[in-house]
């Protein structure tokens, strides 16, 4: 379980686990392991997805982000396009795209588990891997 | 930076790129950033009688139709620039026809009130700065409007609205369904799911009048009193406040009042269309009415609707700009198109123009044209070309006046 | 289903709520004689329970029925649409159902449908006659 729990994190990778790639009868298994796994590829550090199918760029995620407010008081902070060049979220082509996860408060050691973007999308395009 | 056309928020923020053919979008919407990216999509061929030929063949019997006509209409221009509005409304007076756009049977009756100063109401900055009390009546901005909360109410900090929607605002959701937005009635915030506008109004004025509401018992003294804590509150109507209010625009005259008898409550029309406001504007301060207008009769009616007009046989020629009357109106109005000579101006191919006797491929304003547009609360914006077209609505305008 | 069954189950009165839909519009600008067209806008979108309990489910073809002019939509489960009834997006098959007597909002009848959802170009032929 423990593995487990570090592969979610990222803190280890599933291929360490040798057995299962190396020996024939886990082929099946390991197939289905990798594809539950794949999300994960679009995950960030953060363990944020956005599902851009679901997101219409209502952009609520970028203003009421508390980094945001902080970092870009007269872009983001007050509803317009961010104005910082990294910020954590923006709208791209009409979706919203994670640009720069290290600003996230979700991130790093002493991290924060702090869910004001995925509280405030209504149609729950964003979602967090838990782990 | 340039200004996204695709809705009555009309953000000016809109950055595009273009890089080795492939076009960017930061910080439009889902729709707004089709705009741009697909704007060469589904593009409008010039036509006449459902052949295609050359521009200046199509230019030259869309003009030979204007001038033959004993009785011309003119509509739609809420997606077109206020530059172009004045040629369209210049050719109507010039050729004593009627001019409508698509709020006659949208949000008309709420900006006609506003422009009169019946209706008490506010900028978006204004909102974004100081209002405490948001209410959504009739409206999905999720879909419609999609950067609105974002942008202009709930979510953006503001002078007085430091400290974010946990505790500097109060949003309330009035729909006959839960839409995507009414989800967002969480901590401080309060969704109405009701059947009947009107009842709900009755029941808003009963609490006003001091007795008890007769539905939402709770909810509605508690939204008033949430109304009371603060000098800035706003609504913003759609559609579905337009037809719940079934006309009885002096009911909701009356409510807005007993509010604004409590407290600040402004009222902001909010619509789709991104010039819609603008056009208004123009036919209201020429004429003194937003729509529905006869340059002949030399007055606004219902009668001049342009559904009324198809309804009851009055026109022989439609001159139609910048919308899709068989896709938005109702069929039994829309079919009447076919039987009329019908002029389509637009940048892509809709339904009408399929069966239009003349097709005027056009630029998309805002991103092939530029010009000044008026949000929905009433500010105007500028909007400058991308990729700019020599053949826009203003082009095409000036060429029909030739022939007036 | 088998097509003869569709017959047998009962046609029911629902409310049918008009409004926006982003992707429908997003579709329109890309072209309204195209499948994206077609697939955005000719959708009925019915809560889980009232699908269960009318017996459709997602995928299924239903037809809306008004003033004698119907249409064929695909079913699709959504938790924004009506209680009891339905929700379709802003378009020519809204509007050829609707009058400004109910233009967001109007009563139907719905039932199953065989065959496929109906196109644009079939509504248009309809104004030429």
């Amino acid at each position: 379980m423990a593995f487990a729990f570090k592969v979610v994190n990222r803190e280890k990778k599933i291929e360490e686990c040798t057995p299962l790639f190396e020996e024939d009868k886990y082929k099946k298994q390991r197939e289905e392991l990798l594809k539950l796994l794949e999300p994960l590829k679009e995950a960030t550090e953060t363990g944020l997805i956005v599902d851009e199918d679901k997101c219409v760029g209502c952009a609520n995620c970028i203003v009421v982000c508390p980094v945001h407010v902080a970092e870009d008081p007269n872009g983001a902070g007050i509803g317009r396009g961010p104005t910082i060049e990294n910020p954590i979220l923006r709208l791209e082509n009409g979706v919203v795209k994670v640009v720069n996860m290290h600003l996230c408060r979700r991130y790093g050691k002493n991290r924060i588990l702090c869910v004001a973007c995925r509280e405030n999308c209504p149609s729950d395009a964003i979602s967090f891997l838990e782990g | 930076m340039f200004t996204c056309p695709g809705c009555s928020c009309l953000c000016d923020d809109i950055v595009v790129k273009t890089e080795d053919g492939k076009i960017s979008v930061r910080n439009a919407c889902r729709r707004g950033a089709g705009i741009f990216l697909n704007h060469n999509l589904s593009r409008a061929k010039p036509k006449v009688n459902g052949k295609e030929t050359d521009f200046d063949d199509a230019l030259e019997k869309a003009r030979e139709l204007i001038q033959q006509s004993k009785s011309l209409a003119i509509y739609g221009l809420d997606t077109t620039t206020l530059e172009a509005q004045k040629l369209a409304i210049e050719l109507a007076e010039k050729k004593e026809a009627f001019i409508d756009d698509n709020s006659s049977f949208c949000l008309g009756d709420f900006v006609e009130m506003i422009l009169k100063g019946e209706l008490p109401t506010a900028t978006f900055d204004d909102v974004r700065d100081y209002a405490y009390v948001i209410v959504y009546w009739g409206v999905d901005p999720y879909h419609s409007l999609s950067r609105h909360l974002s942008r202009f109410s709930y979510y953006p900090r503001g002078k007085k609205r430091q400290r974010g929607y946990e505790e500097d605002r109060f949003l309330v959701v009035i729909d006959v369904r839960r839409t995507h937005t009414a989800m967002l009635c969480k901590k401080n915030a309060k969704f109405f799911q009701v059947r009947d506008d009107l009842e709900l109004i009755n029941a808003f004025n009963q609490v006003l009048d001091g007795k008890a509401p007769s539905i939402f018992p709770q909810d509605i003294p508690r939204v008033v009193k949430e109304m009371e804590k603060s000098d800035f509150n706003v609504i913003f109507g759609g559609l579905g406040l337009k037809y719940g209010l079934k006309g009885n625009y002096d009911m909701f005259k009356e409510f807005m009042g007993k509010l604004n008898a409590r407290t600040n409550v402004y009222f902001i029309p909010a619509g789709c269309h991104p010039n819609m406001r603008g056009f208004n504007e123009l036919m209201f301060e020429k004429t003194g009415s937003v729509n529905k207008y006869s340059f002949k009769d030399g007055k606004s009616s219902n009668d001049f609707a342009f559904y009324n007009l198809l309804k009851n046989d009055l026109i022989d020629t439609a001159l139609v700009i910048g919308t899709d009357p068989l896709n938005s109106l109702p069929f039994e109005y829309a079919k009447k198109l076919a039987k009329i000579n019908t002029i389509v101006v637009d940048p892509r191919v809709s339904f009408t123009s399929e069966i239009a006797d003349v097709v005027l491929p056009s630029a998309i304003s805002g991103v092939e044209s530029g010009g000044t547009m008026v949000r929905a609360d009433g500010v105007r914006v500028e909007l400058k070309p991308v990729f700019e077209r020599e053949i826009n609505d203003e082009f095409i305008l000036k060429k029909l006046l030739e022939v007036v | 289903m088998p097509l003869q069954f569709a017959k047998f189950l009962r046609k029911i009165t629902a409310t049918v709520v008009v409004g926006r839909s982003s992707f429908q519009v997003e579709a329109a600008d890309k072209g309204k004689f195209s499948e994206e067209f077609v697939e955005k806008s000719a959708v009925a979108y019915m809560k889980e329970e009232f699908a269960k309990k009318n017996g459709f489910k997602e995928g299924d073809v239903v037809r809306l029925t008004r003033n004698g002019r119907s249409v064929n939509l695909r079913v699709a489960i959504a938790d924004y649409a009506p209680d009891d009834g339905v929700f379709i997006p802003n378009s020519i098959y809204a509007s050829y159902l609707a009058d400004f007597d109910g233009f967001k909002r109007f009563e139907a009848s719905l039932e199953p449908a065989d065959g496929d959802v109906t196109k644009p170009e079939e509504i248009i032929q309809k104004m030429l006659k």
